[in-house]
């Protein structure tokens, strides 16, 4: 799709830069915020000191925040990429004619799973895969599946039976309608579970913090256990903000211009 | 007799073959001397031989004979299997362990293996297959499980005391008892709190537009930020609140301990609460409206007895999500020191013992689960039942 599509753009280089400034606008300042805040933690020593002033160390450093904040985006990436193949594949797959016998299960245990809550789903990963990075990617995997597989089985069952007839009537073969029909029709609310997947595994990825994951958890998570609030402020503000940051951008991308 | 001709069940095939090869060549159970050692592994078969253990699997075969041909009899007669085996799962644990364990140990550990998970996840989603193909109610799929949960009891407090996860409870059951009770009065307060809060949120956006876009707005902040985040993010302003103020700190708020962790349950359930009460509020019908106030009911009276018990199950979906969400969050929340089930996980995770894990984390999804199937029946009942 492109951009002049999403965007109420007047000609013009000029004024189509301020468009596209404004429409990512938010996004952008939330992210230079947690940049910022990644990298330039230590000016803020002197604040942190007020929540803590009777310990030595206020600045979390057994870690860089950058590395912290880098492992984190990792691993929700490499879950949340793998849910979406996964998710998207599964859900297509089973709304073919062949794999149409495993539609009603799926469907009932994609709603059923989002009842199990994600820390009850970390915390049985471990038993079954061991401590570290691994389970938390599996958890977070399994997890965020469920979200994506029910849009998208939403989705694709929420097109009017007409259009499917009309695009096979004009000779389209099956693929031709998938691709060409089905997933641009299904799009927006695919789109609705992915952010939702996401943002899930942002905030489960900070709790694997304590089943031996390093990530945006960790400062959290150790100020708990030495009762260093600065600690414990440093690692919510980032992860507060690597949420924001995240859905803010999903949401920029969902945005319609027809809303007014 | 009639002769169904229908395509095979493909779903139950796999899934049962699954099943079949999972027993035969995964470890079913392993056995401990005691908590700090690693138990031994077991497969099936090298607990009461190849002959018994074939014969456990000729259950499973018998439902893939009748999925081949799944006719409503054959599919009845396999839920029917299927519930059996499921019974017979604590059973037979009960005759590994006089097989297995030491008399000379009477600290012994019989832990269930990978096997017998996975088996039960399976036969549990051919549960499921079979209510959605013989189109039971999910109220008839829970009845099901009692005999299953029976099972479980009998062979609990009979024969299955060496199990590590009864174990692990028997060491700490007056814990058990009261953090269940201190997680549902968490999330109750929680809930509870968000729900009066949430009315009359949803009241004020109804009357003023510009509340509307900043409420939603804000509430959908607090929804994106992370649990733990939220947890820490609430605990320097709590802790330097209740140093301040005296009658705070009497009350027992603290930066650790249930205050934060209601705030930011409360916060957390808001979102959904509001928009639900909001839309249900809005959706009734104008003509319903109108025609209560032609009827010569007051502006009070068409709120109170046309428009809220209209809105109300809606209002209930509300409810069931905040709590099953708060049941989760509040498992969370034993890490700030809040108490409640899931500090025997995070305990469990930090001394490596994963029966403790399961202990914290096998109540909360039952809880989930629970909490989920009411509410969406009574919400599934006021929708259809004569309310006024």
């Amino acid at each position: 799709m492109n951009e002049s599509d999403t965007l109420p753009v007047p000609r013009g280089h000029a004024s189509r830069g301020i468009a596209l400034w404004r429409h990512w606008s938010v996004p952008l300042i939330w992210l230079a915020l947690l940049l910022a805040l990644t990298f330039g933690m230590s000016q803020l020593e002197a604040l942190l000191r007020l929540i803590e002033p009777d310990t030595r160390q206020v600045l979390y450093q057994r870690t860089s925040l950058a590395t912290l904040l880098g492992q984190h985006v990792f691993v929700v990436a490499v879950a949340s990429v793998l849910a979406i193949v996964l998710g998207v594949g599964g859900a297509i797959a089973v709304t073919r004619p062949a794999g149409r016998d495993f539609l009603p299960l799926v469907a009932q245990v994609a709603s059923i799973g989002q009842t199990f809550p994600p820390v009850a789903v970390l915390a049985l990963a471990v038993p079954a895969l061991g401590f570290g990075t691994l389970p938390i990617i599996v958890a977070l995997l399994l997890y965020g599946l469920l979200p994506i597989v029910r849009n998208t089985l939403a989705g694709l069952s929420g097109i009017d039976p007409g259009v499917h007839e009309a695009a096979r009537g004009m000779g389209m073969t099956r693929g031709q309608i998938l691709r060409q029909v089905e997933l641009p029709l299904a799009a927006p609310v695919i789109f609705a579970g992915i952010r939702t997947s996401v943002t899930i595994n942002i905030a489960t990825a900070a709790i694997g913090a304590t089943v031996g994951a390093s990530n945006l958890g960790d400062p959290i998570i150790s100020g708990i256990v030495n009762g260093n609030t600065a600690y414990i402020v440093q690692g919510a503000l980032l992860i507060g903000l690597l949420a924001i940051t995240v859905d803010s951008t999903f949401e920029r991308l969902l945005w319609r211009p027809m809303t007014g | 007799m009639t002769t169904e001709r229908c395509s095979p069940n493909w779903v139950l095939l796999c899934l049962m073959s699954a099943g079949l090869l999972a027993w035969l060549t995964l470890e079913a159970v392993s056995i401990a001397p005691n908590r700090l050692v690693a138990g031994t592994p077991h497969r099936a078969h090298e607990v009461h031989g190849w002959w018994a253990a074939l014969l456990a699997g000729l259950p499973m075969l018998g439902v893939m004979v009748l999925a081949w041909r799944p006719g409503t009899r054959r599919l009845q007669a396999a839920l029917a299997l299927v519930v059996g085996l499921l019974v017979a799962m604590p059973l037979w644990l009960a005759t590994a362990v006089m097989a297995l364990a030491d008399p000379d140990i009477p600290q012994a550990r019989l832990g269930i293996g990978a096997s017998l998970w996975l088996l039960l996840f399976l036969w549990l989603l051919v549960l499921i297959e079979l209510r959605t193909r013989l189109n039971l109610s999910r109220a008839f799929g829970w009845l099901l499980l009692l005999p299953v949960v029976f099972a479980w009891w009998l062979s609990l407090s009979f024969w299955l005391e060496p199990l590590a996860l009864y174990r692990e409870y028997q060491g700490r059951s007056d814990q058990f008892a009261s953090a269940i009770a201190y997680h549902l009065t968490l999330v109750g307060a929680a809930v509870g709190a968000s729900l009066l809060l949430g009315i009359v949120l949803a009241l004020c956006m109804r009357r003023y537009a510009g509340m509307r876009k900043a409420g939603f707005g804000l509430l959908n902040v607090v929804q994106t930020i992370p649990s733990l985040a939220l947890f820490g993010l609430l605990l320097a302003p709590l802790a330097w609140l209740s140093a301040r103020f005296d009658w705070l700190a009497s009350m027992g708020v603290s930066g650790i301990g249930w205050a934060p962790a209601w705030l930011a349950l409360v916060g957390y359930s808001l979102l959904p609460m509001v928009r639900n009460t909001y839309v249900a509020l809005e959706g009734v019908a104008p003509a319903v409206i109108e025609s209560a106030r032609g009827m010569g009911m007051s502006r009070r009276q068409t709120f109170l007895q046309v428009r809220l018990p209209l809105a109300l199950p809606v209002v209930l979906e509300g409810v069931r999500i905040t709590t099953v969400q708060a049941i989760g969050l509040t498992a969370v929340a034993a890490l700030i020191g809040a108490g409640g089930l899931g500090t025997f996980i995070f305990q469990g995770l930090g001394q490596a013992a994963m029966d403790l894990v399961l202990l914290g984390a096998l109540p909360i999804i039952g809880l989930a689960l629970v909490a989920d199937a009411l509410l969406g029946a009574l919400a599934e009942r006021l929708r259809h039942g004569g309310t006024p």
